[in-house]
């Protein structure tokens, strides 16, 4: 189950068994992936036939050139990326900041807060998204993208996150630190954020994930073609009566590129040994 | 690590604040020139041509008014961010409105400015489907374009089909698609193919028997069932389900050869120009009247016009009138019918231009199919379209994937409208 | 909006033992501190989402299109969702879907997290292969499996078949395995997600738990069961309520892979309120639905809060 006691060698046998079933089952979990890739070079016409045509009659590989002049899609990737960046650093800076408070600081009122802020996540964005729109409009910060900035970077999700990470920190160590003559703010930065790695690279993973692939908020509060995402510039192949199918999955395979990237390289961050914190 | 942190939160913030300066901002009501600045809300800038065409042709028509287009994405999108954006005060002048069911929603919420002065200067009967637009004796819109339904079919298939195309009847449509029915599994090509929209039976239906299909009671629709699922059953048309599941595109049937028959809207005439010329394909195109109940009559279809309203907190209500004027009347058509698209207002010499398009038919048939004599909204408008529409599209597909039985699904759909919508 | 992330894990609290009381003095500066770490936070979300959700919730007892002023109406909207068919459908399969893809959803995390958790050559590839569903078009999603699930030429039902069931399912074309179908879905997209969870939640399990356990002769099962297990509880608390709040939540995949067809067998809650709010102008009433969801949500959250704290006596 977890890594292997020390002292028993792995059997030659069971490692290749072990590699055959996760391949076999990595490769049935990236089937609609395929599908992408392969619809990403054909013609629109051919995306959607009866039946599915996995191996391409011809390959298009000029989508992936012609994409680029199609929809400014370098300005979106861009657009994409400084929303995302910002987003996730300040989700990450003021969930770990404010989960410190409902997590290590007792004063009253605290966990009536923190139920309010659970509260509000049970509730479905398209129940609320008008009302927001109309206030965002009155402050004048419809189409800007200070409006997602704004109105992602401030959630319950870090908050809660985060305050689970930290309940979990034993209370000693902030003793300890508080004892040394350290403030509450010099404790969280030199004591608990250290420890909380990997609860804050989950969070920054995660909430760049959300943002990057989010298409229903910029959609609805960036109405200039300057600031387009790479979501909303993809849908403007969608059109009236049709779509160009294979363009879509030519920006999709673009778009999911640097997540994969990111995936790839801080995975590891998660399930780093966590250092169990001087309990041992 | 206290310094890295300082760091981040710094950098954060300078972030924060450059982005926060590139914003959209505030548009102003005159350019540098003087020129007033029109905004327009319109779908898909880049690739629907007709919106270039009319700004660019009205623009050098008036030179004073320079028109900013708001780009918002088609498909249900559009109507959802215009209701937003309307919701939350917003001022754009001209708003296109995409079909009549958007239309009515914001007409009976009092969102559009009243436009009857400027349907009472024009010659009402030079257009097609204005009637629509009248709502409690008032109009709050002006159609632009009037798409209405023929029969596309392959030449190339047809050939050796011995009917005259010009006057076809439902039954003889319907042994034609079995008899054009060739080959199995990858190799099929379908006689026919009915796109899933529930419009392609029941709009067609109701034009065709003068059914209401706001009215309760559904049994007009039964022939019109009874045909396409007959024809799914013996094969001559792809099944319902697959269809829709599959997200199968009535051009990717049509243009490739999948298809000998397809009855659609005259909008895929000017995609099938495009994609010819483009050379995407080289399917020999023709497009012949919709099949009719009986043999003899007039032809009788349905249409779906787009049309112009103007916004009642527009900022430049006296320009936006200018421009609906343009663009709905004999200059506006021109433009359009010149991209093979189908203008609500025709004479004759806007006929001649759309009949001039390069690669247009030309032949009797085809002229028959561009003239028909009756055009029937797709749905008619009041504030229950909305409604309705959404129990008539789930009904039509229980019945479809075969769930319930004709008879079954259409007492269904009167029980429900006439009981959930008041 | 973006679809809210799961959260991380709580891994084991070892009994820290608590600090001192704070004397009084003390407690107002601390109520002060206290505040200046959620203040940043929380003005932006009390003005921007706090303050639109409670105005939803009031909406629930006016009428309003968006665009004239709000008129009260009482209880009416609750009246018309009462009697209307279309809700109790859209109640019954959103619970139906939360009943079957939390469990489902759960199980398949937490065994792949297990089987991931090991030091083998490239195991972060598989790990990103079972991420790749959560970060895949919707729309690539929905086309293929819709193929799959394509009651004629399927793989799925060439399968069923080939082991012997002779009426297969019609899945996204029936009304009965539609909802099935999107619940599979659902699943194999969501379960690289929770499993990042999990794999961080397995990290703090001590690996000198498990090497006891073998000294004393426990096979894999009965470690994964008396160690694994309860080890993990605070993560599976967590991960559940995360997936009950998000399975009531559901919309996107739904409305992309069926619209909540055929006819109205998928329709979920979501789908509604959406529908009755922005398509129909008829915010009241939508955001009377949204109430209901947001209680419905709030008592499970609560039981499962109760659950919990007798577990852990």
């Amino acid at each position: 189950m977890s890594e292997q006691a020390p002292g028993r060698p792995a059997s030659a046998v069971r490692q290749i068994f072990l590699y055959a079933l996760l391949t076999v089952i990595s490769l049935a979990v990236l089937v609609p992936f395929g599908w992408m890739l392969v619809s990403s070079v054909k013609l629109d016409a051919q995306v959607f036939t009866v039946p599915i045509q996995w191996i391409p009659q011809e390959f298009h590989w000029d989508n992936f050139t012609r994409i680029w002049s199609r929809v400014p899609l370098a300005k979106y990737l861009m657009n994409s990326l400084i929303l995302s960046v910002t987003i996730t650093a300040l989700q990450v800076l003021t969930g770990s900041f404010a989960a410190y408070g409902f997590a290590k600081v007792r004063f009253p009122g605290r966990d009536a807060l923190f139920l309010a802020y659970l509260a509000t996540i049970a509730v479905p964005w398209q129940a609320y998204m008008v009302p927001q729109y109309i206030m965002m409009e009155r402050l004048g910060l419809v189409d800007t993208r200070m409006s997602l900035i704004l109105l992602q970077a401030f959630g319950a999700f870090g908050v809660f996150l985060m305050r689970q990470y930290y309940l979990t920190i034993p209370d000693e160590l902030s003793e300890a630190a508080r004892i040394d003559g350290l403030s509450e703010y010099g404790i969280w930065a030199r004591v608990i954020l250290p420890l909380s790695k990997p609860a804050l690279a989950s969070l920054a993973l995660l909430t760049f994930v959300n943002t990057w692939n989010d298409y229903m908020g910029p959609f609805i509060y960036l109405t200039s073609n300057d600031l387009w995402t790479v979501q909303i510039g993809l849908r403007a192949f969608v059109g009236v009566f049709d779509a160009e199918y294979a363009m879509i999955m030519t920006g999709s395979v673009i778009s999911v590129l640097p997540i994969l990237v990111i995936f790839l390289l801080g995975q590891r961050y998660f399930v780093r040994g966590i250092a169990t914190s001087g309990l041992k | 690590m206290k310094s890295t942190i300082m760091k981040a939160v710094a950098t954060a913030t300078a972030l924060l604040l450059t982005v926060a300066a590139c914003g959209g901002g505030d548009e102003p009501e005159t350019t540098s020139d003087g020129k007033t600045v029109l905004t327009m809300s319109l779908w898909n800038y880049a690739s629907t041509p007709e919106f270039k065409a009319l700004i660019d042709g009205f623009e050098a028509d008036n030179p004073t008014i320079k028109i900013k287009p708001v780009d918002i994405l088609a498909g249900e999108d559009y109507a959802e961010k215009l209701t937003t954006m309307l919701a939350g005060g917003d001022q754009t002048d001209v708003l296109t409105m995409k079909n009549v069911t958007d239309y009515a929603r914001y007409a009976n919420r009092g969102q559009l400015a009243s436009l009857s002065d400027e349907v009472a200067k024009v010659d009402a009967a030079k257009y097609r489907g204005l009637d629509a637009f009248k709502l409690n004796g008032d109009y709050f819109a002006v159609p632009y374009r009037q798409d209405f339904w023929v029969l596309y079919y392959n030449k190339a298939l047809l050939k050796d089909a011995k009917v005259d195309l010009a006057n076809l009847t439902w039954q003889q449509y319907a042994d034609l698609a079995k008899s054009l029915t060739t080959g199995a599994d990858a190799s099929k090509v379908y006689g026919t193919y009915h796109h899933t929209w529930r419009s392609v039976i029941q709009a067609t239906a109701a034009a065709q028997t003068k059914g209401d299909l706001l009215g309760g009671d559904y049994t007009f629709l039964k022939n019109q069932y009874s045909m396409a699922l007959d024809l799914e059953k013996a094969g001559a048309t792809m099944p319902w389900g697959t269809a829709n599941t599959q997200k199968i595109g009535y051009d990717s049937m049509f243009s490739g050869g999948k298809a000998a028959m397809l009855p659609m809207g005259t909008w895929y005439v000017a995609k099938l120009l495009t994609d010819i010329a483009a050379g995407k394909h080289k399917t020999e195109w023709g497009i012949a009247p919709m099949p009719q109940v009986a043999a003899g009559g007039p032809v009788t279809t349905f249409g779906s016009p787009t049309a112009f309203a103007v916004n009642k907190k527009a900022k430049n209500a006296a320009a936006a009138r200018t421009f609906i004027n343009w663009a709905t009347g004999p200059k506006g058509a021109t433009t359009i019918a010149k991209l093979g698209l189908y203008p609500a207002y025709t004479d004759d010499a806007v006929l001649a231009a759309f009949g001039a398009v390069q690669g247009m038919p030309s032949d009797p048939v085809a002229k028959k199919a561009l003239a028909p004599d009756q055009v029937t909204l797709e749905m008619p408008i009041s504030d229950k379209s909305s409604d309705v529409d959404a129990i008539l599209t789930e009904e039509h597909e229980l019945i479809m994937v075969g769930e319930k039985s004709v008879d079954a699904g259409l007492a269904e759909m009167g029980k429900r409208v006439k009981s959930e919508v008041s | 909006m973006a679809s809210t992330p799961p959260t991380l894990l709580e891994p084991v609290v070892t009994g820290a033992a608590r600090p001192a009381a704070p004397k009084p003095v003390r407690r107002r500066r601390t109520a002060l501190v206290g505040w200046s770490f959620i203040l940043p936070n929380f003005v932006g979300f009390a003005a921007l989402t706090l303050i639109p959700i409670v105005a939803t919730l009031g909406l629930a007892f006016m009428q309003w299109n968006s665009y004239s002023t709000p008129e009260w109406v009482g209880l009416d909207n609750f009246r018309r969702l009462w009697a209307s068919e279309t809700f109790w459908m859209a109640l019954r399969n959103t619970a139906y879907y939360a009943v079957g893809h939390i469990p489902l959803t759960l199980v398949a995390a937490l065994g792949f997290a297990v089987l991931l958790n090991r030091k083998l050559r490239g195991i972060g590839i598989f790990r990103t292969a079972l991420f790749f569903p959560y970060i895949t078009s919707l729309v690539a999603v929905a086309v293929v499996w819709n193929m799959l699930f394509s009651p004629d030429a399927g793989p799925v039902n060439q399968f069923l078949h080939a082991i012997g069931v002779s009426e297969t399912p019609g899945w996204t074309t029936s009304t009965t395995w539609a909802m099935p179908a999107v619940i599979i879905t659902s699943v194999w997209r969501d379960l690289g997600y929770y499993m990042v969870l999990y794999l961080a939640g397995l990290q703090t399990i001590p690996g000198e738990l498990y090497e006891a356990a073998e000294v004393d002769g426990a096979g894999p099962w009965a470690r994964f069961w008396h160690i694994t297990v309860p080890s993990l509880r605070p993560t599976t608390f967590f991960v559940l309520i995360m997936l009950t709040i998000s399975s009531f939540k559901v919309f996107d995949l739904v409305q992309v892979m069926t619209e909540g067809g055929p006819g109205r067998s998928t329709l979920v809650l979501s789908q509604l309120i959406y529908r009755e709010g922005v398509r129909e102008g008829r915010f009241g009433y939508s955001s009377a639905v949204a109430l209901v969801l947001f209680v419905i949500v709030l008592l499970v959250t609560v039981v499962q809060f109760r659950v919990q704290q007798r577990g852990e006596k």
